[in-house]
């Protein structure tokens, strides 16, 4: 995973659904957004700086950590 | 089945980057009552290689700091002489002009002490490049909108319609239903970016990229089944990246000053290119990093500790507020701070791109093909070396010519024979014969591209690319893909496939080496001006892909 969402900021608005030009989120069953397709992602950036709660982390995974 | 939704539109726009936007603009301003469509694969105020932020125009002349003239000038070094001037003078003479109209929607321009424009030397020779802040993207976006284009965001396009030699329209996919959409449309512009999945990053991610990832050559497969041809293919570009963190911006460091050392501390660009030294044409700077580290010199760092405060923060400001803020977080995590510490380098996988290198549709100075109403623009266009300013000059020059030119309404497009061939490629692909993932499909045709593609070439590694790769072009649609989301990266992997191919032709018909390190042909070790100081173009054939020079 390459993200992580702060669960109690987090108001299920699907900003970063919305705007993620790559596809990978998908808003689960809780209302909380989710990596449907986390081989996708570019860490380009744009979820995190759309979050109004500014509440996406980005991981960045081991093998470039 | 059910029949598709067919929208008709005057001037369909199939990309909504930069080109995309300052085409649907420019027509709607000069023709308000046309019916202008976007289709945009993700929402497009964020999409694309440009979605995050661009911190600088690179290509301006600005009056009275520099001429077109010079700016053709600066290109035929920087394309080592193989390039359309056209297209280029008419990116030189708009590029003043497009930076005015961003400047009245709110992009910002800083100004230096003098009052006047920030402007520095990125080029080889002369000063075109000016630094940019704001939120470039979502203000183009805004004024699409608010020109009364349309919009229709998260569909792809798979496939041109034609009408007879004409262009009449598109065929997408609806990533969020599934559903097939028919696009009507007598003007077509094709503006979906470079080709970003062509060799393997040396992470082993296949999104790991320089490029975006998700601008894979769909335009050049589409352009040239459609009748239209392209060029520079052989031009396999690599870029130096900052190490392991994906993406753009060492053109930041470099026209700030920033230096590039090797392990030994070595300022070692002087061995090759002691005049323009980190400012030498990207093929000659790779070739060097390359072989810093094949002498066993390496690791290779950019480093900043000798510039000045104003300095540091300037390259801070457009890297990690404007350009790729995630390098902020990426530098945090890593301990680098660049007033003290390296930034290593290293070279990335082999890619395409129009406006960053060579490859692209070949079209004419509105950027229309030889396909009559099918125009390029963009990273989708070969315009050398344009960039982002050669982005918004040319889709506004194809808008103009879109209006002008009132092509006549398709009256029989081929839409029932292109949507059978689909069906039958998406169910090719929920099948799923193969039996292999689509990851491994795509991993495997990329990492060939660095074992045969990628420089140093020869003739026996090029042709081997092409024998190992052709069975996959026969069983690629029958790699399991289900859903949208699938099927649109099969698309892109069917186009990153198609122009690794392309690049493999290309490469092998050009018998010199030229372009630094892109085109290093170890069985043709010189250059050869005589012969090769031309465009290579590809065309589709009665029998295949036709590899010729231009014609003049």
């Amino acid at each position: 995973m390459n993200l992580s969402f702060n669960q109690e900021s987090c108001t299920g608005c699907g900003a970063c659904v919305k705007y993620c030009p790559g596809h990978v989120l998908e808003m689960g069953p809780e209302g909380i957004p989710y990596e449907r397709y986390p081989d996708d992602c570019w860490y380009c950036g744009v979820c995190q700086v759309e979050c109004p709660q500014d509440c996406i982390t980005l991981l960045f995974p081991y093998l470039i950590r | 089945m059910k029949d598709p939704e067919v929208m008709e539109a005057d001037f369909l726009i199939v990309g909504g980057g930069p080109a995309g936007c300052m085409a649907a603009i420019r027509a709607k301003e000069l023709a308000p009552e046309m019916n202008v469509v976007v289709v945009e694969k993700a929402e497009i105020s964020r999409s694309g290689a440009a979605g995050r932020g661009m911190d600088a125009l690179n290509n301006v002349v600005v009056p009275g700091i520099s001429t077109v003239e010079e700016y053709l000038e600066a290109l035929e070094i920087v394309t080592d002489g193989v390039f359309d001037p056209t297209i280029s003078r008419v990116i030189g003479e708009r590029s003043f002009g497009i930076l005015k109209r961003l400047e009245t929607w709110g992009v910002q321009f800083p100004r230096g002490e003098d009052g006047n424009y920030i402007v520095n030397q990125f080029h080889p020779k002369g000063r075109f490049l000016v630094e940019m802040r704001g939120e470039l993207k979502k203000i183009l976006a805004r004024e699409v909108k608010r020109a009364g284009a349309t919009v229709v965001n998260r569909h792809t396009a798979l496939d041109l319609l034609k009408d007879g030699e004409r262009v009449a329209g598109a065929i997408g996919l609806d990533l969020t239903t599934g559903e097939f959409k028919v696009f009507i449309a007598p003007a077509v512009l094709l503006c979906t970016g470079g080709a970003a999945r062509i060799g393997l990053p040396n992470t082993g991610y296949l999104h790991g990229t320089f490029d975006c990832p998700w601008c894979n050559g769909e335009s050049w497969r589409m352009g040239y089944e459609a009748g239209a041809s392209l060029t520079g293919f052989e031009y396999t570009a690599r870029s130096s990246m900052t190490r392991d963190f994906n993406g753009a911006g060492q053109s930041t460091f470099i026209r700030h000053g920033a230096w590039l050392i090797n392990g030994l501390g070595e300022r070692f660009m002087e061995r090759y290119d002691p005049e323009r030294m980190e400012r030498a044409p990207a093929g000659i700077r790779a070739r060097a990093i390359i072989e810093e580290e094949k002498a066993g010199r390496g690791p290779v760092a950019f480093v900043f500790s000798h510039l000045d405060p104003g300095t540091i923060e300037l390259i801070e400001s457009a890297v990690f507020d404007v350009e790729r803020p995630t390098m902020r977080d990426y530098f945090r995590n890593k301990g680098i701070d660049i007033r003290k510490d390296p930034v290593e380098v290293v070279m990335t996988e082999v890619y395409l791109c129009g406006g960053h290198g060579l490859a692209g549709l070949v079209a004419d100075a509105w950027g229309e093909t030889e396909v009559p109403g099918l125009f390029a623009a963009g990273d989708s266009l070969a315009n050398p070396y344009g960039f982002l300013t050669g982005a918004m000059c040319m889709g506004e020059a194809a808008a103009e010519r879109v209006v002008q030119k009132d092509y006549p309404s398709p009256t029989s497009p081929d839409t029932a024979s292109k949507l059978k061939r689909l069906e039958e490629v998406r169910l090719r692909h929920d099948r799923g014969r193969l039996g292999v993932s689509l990851r491994d499909f795509e991993y495997k045709f990329r990492r060939l591209v660095n074992d045969y593609v990628a420089p140093p070439k020869s003739a026996r590694k090029l042709q081997r690319f092409l024998d190992e790769t052709e069975g996959m072009v026969a069983e690629q649609e029958d790699v399991p893909a289900r859903g949208p989301h699938e099927l649109m990266k099969a698309f892109e992997a069917k186009a990153g496939l198609f122009c690794a191919r392309m690049a493999a032709r290309a490469s092998l018909f050009r018998t010199e080496s030229r372009f630094g390190l892109y085109h290093e042909r170890v069985d043709y070790p010189e250059k050869d001006d005589e012969n090769w100081k031309t465009r290579v173009i590809i065309r589709a054939g009665m029998e295949g892909p036709v590899v010729e020079k231009e014609k003049k």
